[in-house]
């Protein structure tokens, strides 16, 4: 009688300990921060009511607020002018709602295609182009911004390859454009990993038996296909939107202030200490998030596809002889594959060139050699490259052992009997969609300075605080990937396992867990790549400076002076990171495969 | 090429640092013996990342001083958020855990005041006895706290070889130089805050958003920092950036093209930004931080700072060498807001000009 029990409190067990650690390290520290907006001292929502009512931020939205009953005076006067669109200001909401829609539709665009290459094609290095997907969400946005000078700026390889083939040069740089395909470069490829482990897990026997009752391939994708891949399509372009809405680094690197979203104004606010408007600013992005992903998840609810994990389809081989450059399909994979290397590849090969050019345009070593100084020199508060690509590493591997089964059980809660399933993933989403820039402050006030307990101040920090942090950042991204896997998973299969004498972990273990695999395996490696790009947590939270990581060692090396001003010690340990994380993503991916079925 | 000889150059100098340690010990003992005594303890200083680390000021500061201070240990803590820091902590009744903070500017001191009731800084310069040697014009703080030991002056750096020196503020909205500038986030930047207020300087409170106004009409380009306005500069997105007046320093010598890196004064000015250094009314070890205070604008440790943090010494009649004074171009007007003119100003002024840059 002793073990079911323990097995009945294992799920309540793991959710009171996800609870805490997001209660300790999320929800307590961002709540301190939100709660200026709310103003108890002067007037009520007072901080929220003036951004509401005002048209910078909301443009013509702000009459409803400013002067409600007014409203409708206005609409008229604006029907009776002919409806002038030009006339329609959005405010700094409205252009970061703006970008952020194009930025999503341009990440669907461009990681789409990929997934179905990914997917249905084979063709040498497969598996490894599968695993590499992951690597640009890891990339420093200035890194990030670096690799697109060198590529798409005045003097770039894009502009030279134009000139040479006698194009005028094209000013890209310091545009919306540009924006855009940099957050496609970032999202793209959560589309890409998203919808290719929705579209692996997709049992042929049902293509098969809608063929066999005489559907044509094209009718067989409509009713079979694109209704199991619509939900991770849907999934990966509303993350797209949010992120593209908080983005902040990226607006200010490639776009310029002209540009400048909701999330760049908030950390001016908090730059200059306006900390309730910065809270109001937080409130709102996280409400329009919060509710976005709320939707999102009902929608989703109501889209689940059953599946009992049946043999998989089959991929057709890429290159076939001589018939590939006569089939249009192939042609057109070539065709993106082009696409793809100019915005994925481009970015990331300039990156390196550029950590091996000088000044002048020569070939030189002298960012490789600094990193070698840097290891050997013993002056203190020198930022060494070893240890932090050893740190990286084990915060990474922490953060997976502790984001995996976080996100697994989220998503048991989400996919369970109760009404409020959804609504509890979307409450426990919700370190997607709050502002980094008010989790770290909010990090700063309560964990770093300490909260008084029984008269003295308690602080938490170091390498346990540090991964705990990544894993409440990572976990959604797990949950996200596993949820709609676990949704469509035929209920019958744990069910057989159960009434043969399994206990509920071991039928979790043995049933459930395999069949979900290619899930759980992206959402692995998103908890890896979050833990290992993570900055603004890692640098409040790591005691001392003893325990940086690799990009906060690059930040580092932004500001040394030693080569004179240049980036170039950053790129080198940009390249360093990327090294490191492509290596690391193959072996989880590697690892990983050995348990997929 | 150039970079190797720089590399070499502040080798040579770590090398010289050791044995300069000797008579920078000798003169701070001086100080000691004067009143406070032989000194036992740690002093924590709390600065920005590129002060300290391998060939830096700040790791040429540590080691002179222990040198000389046998009993000392001087630690450095690099917040990510800066002197907003030290005023949250303040706001929050948490322990100020340094006793120094180096690289203080007026805005931010102004900030810090605006923001608490008491002071986060003592006031010191009647205790130092080298206080009164800061030039007249760098002092930024009219309670003596902030104490200047550098300044850069902010200029503009172009590219010789595609454009002319502007030379006065309202060329640079003509149509000759459309295109042409890249300056940095006010909020976010020291440049860039210190070009902002320039032109307020220049063209008056009332006057500047009209400017900038022809500024972004004349398709300026705003960047976040430093690094990736200069960055962008050097893969010539524009000939001309916000920048220092110090440029040269790293940008001499064999093969490299010095067109690139003119120094640009408009209306022959530059605004001055001196960096300060300031004690926290809750330091641990008050005394042992004005003796390092002191020690900061010994003629010895200007040299130091400025060729190392390539910045100019705030002590007058300091030598910072040869190469330095070669490369490194002092302004005829420099130009600065004192205290009490960004006292209430500062913040609304970079409000209404990221009002202006956004919509």
């Amino acid at each position: 009688m002793r073990q079911p029990s323990a097995d009945r409190l294992a799920l309540p067990a793991g959710l009171v300990v996800t609870l805490s650690v997001l209660g300790v390290v999320f929800y307590y520290p961002v709540s301190r921060v939100l709660l200026a907006a709310i103003d108890p001292g002067g007037a009520f929502f007072g901080p929220i009511r003036t951004i509401l009512a005002d048209p910078f931020y909301v443009g013509v939205g702000h009459h409803a607020f400013a002067d409600p009953l007014g409203v409708p005076s206005g609409v008229l006067a604006w029907i009776r002018n002919g409806v002038p669109l030009s006339a329609v200001e959005f405010g700094l909401f409205g252009f970061t709602a703006y970008q952020a829609g194009l930025s999503a539709l341009a990440s669907v665009a461009l990681g789409l295609p990929g997934a179905y290459v990914l997917a249905r094609y084979e063709f040498r290095g497969r598996e490894t182009l599968r695993s590499l997907t992951i690597v640009p969400f890891v990339l420093p946005s200035i890194l990030v911004a670096v690799g697109f000078q060198a590529m798409f700026g005045q003097t770039g390889v894009l502009n030279d390859v134009l000139a040479a083939m006698g194009f005028e040069r094209i000013e890209f740089l310091f545009s919306l454009p540009i924006v855009i395909v940099a957050h496609a470069f970032y999202n793209a490829p959560l589309v890409t990993r998203l919808v290719t482990a929705a579209w692996e897990g997709i049992d042929a026997q049902q293509i098969e038996s809608a063929r066999a009752m005489g559907a044509s391939p094209l009718r067989a994708f409509r009713d079979v296909v694109a209704p199991q891949l619509r939900p991770s399509v849907l999934t990966a372009g509303l993350l797209a939107f949010i992120f593209s809405f908080m983005s902040f680094p990226i607006v200010l690197a490639l776009g310029g202030l002209e540009l400048q979203t909701v999330e760049v104004w908030l950390y001016a606010k908090v730059q200059s200490l306006a900390l309730e408007e910065a809270a109001a600013l937080a409130v709102l992005e996280t409400l329009i998030s919060l509710g976005l992903m709320y939707l999102y998840l009902r929608y989703e609810a109501a889209q689940v596809v059953t599946r009992s994990g049946g043999t998989t389809q089959s991929r057709r081989p890429l290159v076939a002889g001589a018939r590939t450059l006569t089939d249009p399909h192939r042609l057109a994979v070539f065709a993106y594959g082009i696409v793809a290397a100019v915005v994925f590849l481009g970015p990331v090969v300039s990156l390196i060139l550029e950590s091996i050019t000088g000044p002048g345009g020569e070939f030189t070593l002298a960012y490789y050699e600094f990193l070698l100084a840097q290891q050997a020199s013993a002056a203190v508060g020198t930022i060494k490259p070893l240890p932090a690509i050893g740190n990286s590493l084990l915060f990474a591997v922490g953060t997976l052992a502790l984001a995996v089964p976080m996100g697994v059980i989220v998503s048991i809660i989400a996919t369970g009997e109760g009404r409020g399933g959804r609504l509890a993933e979307a409450v426990l989403s919700a370190p997607i969609a709050v502002s980094g820039i008010v989790v770290g402050l909010g990090l700063l006030q309560t964990l770093v300075f300490g909260v008084p307990v029984f008269g003295h101040r308690l602080t938490v920090t170091g390498p346990v605080a540090v991964v705990a942090a990544h894993a409440v950042a990572a976990y959604p991204f797990v949950s996200r990937t596993v949820t709609p896997a676990l949704a469509g998973l035929d209920d019958r299969l744990a069910e057989a396992a159960r009434s043969l004498g399994a206990s509920r972990v071991r039928a979790l273990v043995t049933v459930t867990v395999p069949l979900i695999v290619p899930a759980l395996l992206a959402g692995a490696a998103f908890a890896f790549a979050i833990s290992i790009g993570e900055f603004d947590s890692t640098v409040l939270l790591s005691e001392g400076g003893g325990s940086y990581t690799m990009p906060v060692a690059l930040e580092r090396y932004v500001g040394n002076r030693s080569l004179g001003p240049s980036l170039g010690a950053a790129t080198a340990m940009g390249t360093v990171l990327l090294t490191v994380t492509a290596i690391s993503f193959v072996v989880i991916d590697r690892v990983g495969g050995r348990y997929d079925g | 090429m150039k970079r190797r000889t720089f590399l070499r150059t502040a080798g040579a100098s770590v090398v010289g640092a050791t044995a300069l340690a000797g008579c920078a010990g000798n003169d701070a003992t001086d100080t000691e013996s004067a009143g406070t005594g032989g000194f036992n303890g740690t002093l924590q200083i709390a600065t920005y990342s590129s002060f300290t680390g391998k060939d830096t000021a700040g790791n040429w500061l540590k080691s002179s001083f222990e040198a000389a201070h046998p009993g000392v240990t001087v630690e450095f803590t690099t917040p990510e958020s800066g002197l907003n820091q030290y005023i949250l902590r303040q706001q929050n009744g948490a322990e100020i855990d340094a006793d120094l903070y180096i690289g203080l500017n007026t805005a931010e001191l102004v900030r810090a005041d605006q923001e608490l009731d008491e002071s986060l800084f003592e006031t010191v310069d009647e205790d130092l006895t080298r206080a009164d040697t800061v030039k007249s014009g760098l002092q930024i703080d009219p309670d003596g706290r902030a104490i200047p030991y550098d300044t850069g002056y902010i200029s503009l750096v172009y590219n010789g070889n595609e454009v002319e020196n502007p030379a006065t503020f309202d060329a640079l909205t003509s149509e000759e130089y459309q295109g042409d500038l890249i300056v940095q986030d006010a909020g976010n930047s020291d440049p860039g805050r210190a070009f902002l207020l320039w032109t307020i300087a220049e063209k008056g409170p009332d006057g500047y958003l009209d400017y900038w106004r022809d500024l972004l009409e004349n398709d300026v380009t705003i960047l976040s920092d430093w690094e990736p306005a200069y960055n962008a500069y050097m893969n010539d997105e524009a000939p001309m950036v916000v920048s220092y007046s110090t440029d040269q320093v790293y940008y001499h010598g064999e093969g490299v093209d010095i067109q690139k890196h003119q120094v640009g004064f408009l209306n022959d000015q530059a605004y001055a930004n001196p960096e300060a250094m300031a004690l926290f009314t809750d330091a641990d070890a008050p005394d042992l931080a004005r003796t390092f205070m002191d020690f900061m604008l010994s003629p010895v440790a200007q040299a130091e700072i400025a060729v190392r943090n390539v910045q100019f010494p705030a002590v007058e009649g300091v030598d910072p060498g040869a190469e330095f004074s070669q490369y490194a171009y002092e302004p005829s007007e420099p130009v600065t807001f004192s205290y009490d003119e960004l006292s209430g100003n500062v913040e609304g002024w970079i409000e209404d000009w990221r009002r202006e840059i956004a919509n």
